[in-house]
């Protein structure tokens, strides 16, 4: 599939997973390339492009065993834009998908 | 490729781009090779599975880009700076207005308090029976209820048009330094259905009760003076027609 078109689509499952609770970078990467079909590489600039729109905030958190770690946590920004994009998606698909089963 | 292969190349890519803090990101993928080959996997699987360096980099291009917005936000701020200077001015004149309103409704009941109580400060409510009296007094108490909702409403119309102008004011300038936006604030104050209808509800009683009374004062006064011009009748300009 075409990149530019999974971007902003995979933004949506970026913001979606935090929104359960916060993550470090690895694990964001980790859980989308099991569900979706991307370079690993794909996440990074997606979490700094949403922390550059103020959407994510990061912390850094001593892990037992290991360099501290990069933490990615929703803002309240985020959380508003999370929920508004999530309902204009779902809309979106079901139309597209209407429209396409209407083809058959 | 190996890990330090990759990272060198991205490094190289981002400094091409002009990425400020390209050493962040640089650290946030050496992690990732980290947590990779602690699960088992070699240093080129690692690296294949990321994707190629230069595509990554180029992903992160269209994201930092203050230098190019630093001169953007110096015009903007003083283009803002002169349309606060009228924007100012015009909340001044709206506050005046809402002064004014208040005094009109505040001034309407004075009147009526004097109207009801029979007392004439410096002799300056003019001379009538009590009976047209108390009707002009009932037609001012409900102007003063009907400004005061004006008011009240008018305040609510300030406040939420500042603070709209605000939020624009914050939005221009996030958007002309590359920050996030924050969604606009409506002009009209969304006061709750509740208030709404209670506030329209006696507008309209109000309203209608001034009007009413206003005129059925005149018709009263008019039959007692026996003239239509009973201000005549009853000296209110310090001199009386007809005796």
């Amino acid at each position: 599939m075409n990149i530019q078109y999974k971007k902003g689509v995979l933004e949506l499952c970026v913001l979606s997973l935090l929104k359960k609770h916060d993550c470090y970078g690895y694990e964001i990467s980790e859980y989308l390339s099991k569900h979706i079909d991307i370079a690993d590489g794909t996440v990074y600039p997606i979490l700094r492009k949403l922390k550059s729109d103020g959407l994510l905030t990061t912390y850094m958190q001593e892990e037992s065993g290991g360099p501290p770690r990069k933490y990615y946590s929703l803002t309240k920004l985020g959380r508003e834009t999370y929920e508004k994009e999530r309902e204009e998606y779902l809309n979106f698909a079901k139309r597209v998908e209407a429209l396409l089963e209407d083809d058959e | 490729m190996t890990k330090n292969e990759f990272l060198t190349k991205l490094a190289d890519e981002l400094k091409k781009n002009n990425i400020p803090d390209y050493d962040d990101i640089v650290a946030e993928y050496e992690q990732h090779f980290a947590f990779k080959m602690a699960d088992g996997y070699s240093e080129e699987e690692i690296a294949a599975k990321l994707g190629n360096p230069a595509v990554l980099a180029s992903q992160f291009e269209s994201i930092n880009q203050d230098k190019k917005s630093a001169g953007k936000k110096a015009t903007t701020i003083i283009g803002l700076s002169f349309i606060d200077i009228f924007a100012g001015a015009f909340f001044v004149l709206l506050i005046a207005w809402e002064i004014i309103m208040a005094a009109f409704s505040l001034c309407s009941l004075a009147v009526a308090v004097c109207l009801f109580g029979k007392i004439s400060p410096l002799s300056l409510i003019p001379p009538m029976p009590y009976g047209p009296a108390l009707v002009f007094g009932i037609s001012l108490t409900a102007l003063a209820l009907l400004t005061a909702v004006g008011c009240i409403y008018f305040a609510a119309f300030i406040r939420q048009l500042m603070r709209s102008f605000g939020r624009f004011h914050h939005n221009t300038i996030a958007a002309a330094s590359g920050n996030a936006i924050l969604p606009s604030i409506a002009i009209y104050p969304r006061l709750p259905a509740k208030t709404n209808r209670r506030i329209r509800t006696i507008a309209l009683i109000s309203l209608v009760l001034f009007a009413s009374s206003f005129v059925l004062g005149m018709i009263i006064s008019m039959i007692l003076s026996g003239s239509l011009e009973f201000w005549h009748i009853w000296g209110w300009f310090g001199y009386k027609i007809g005796n």
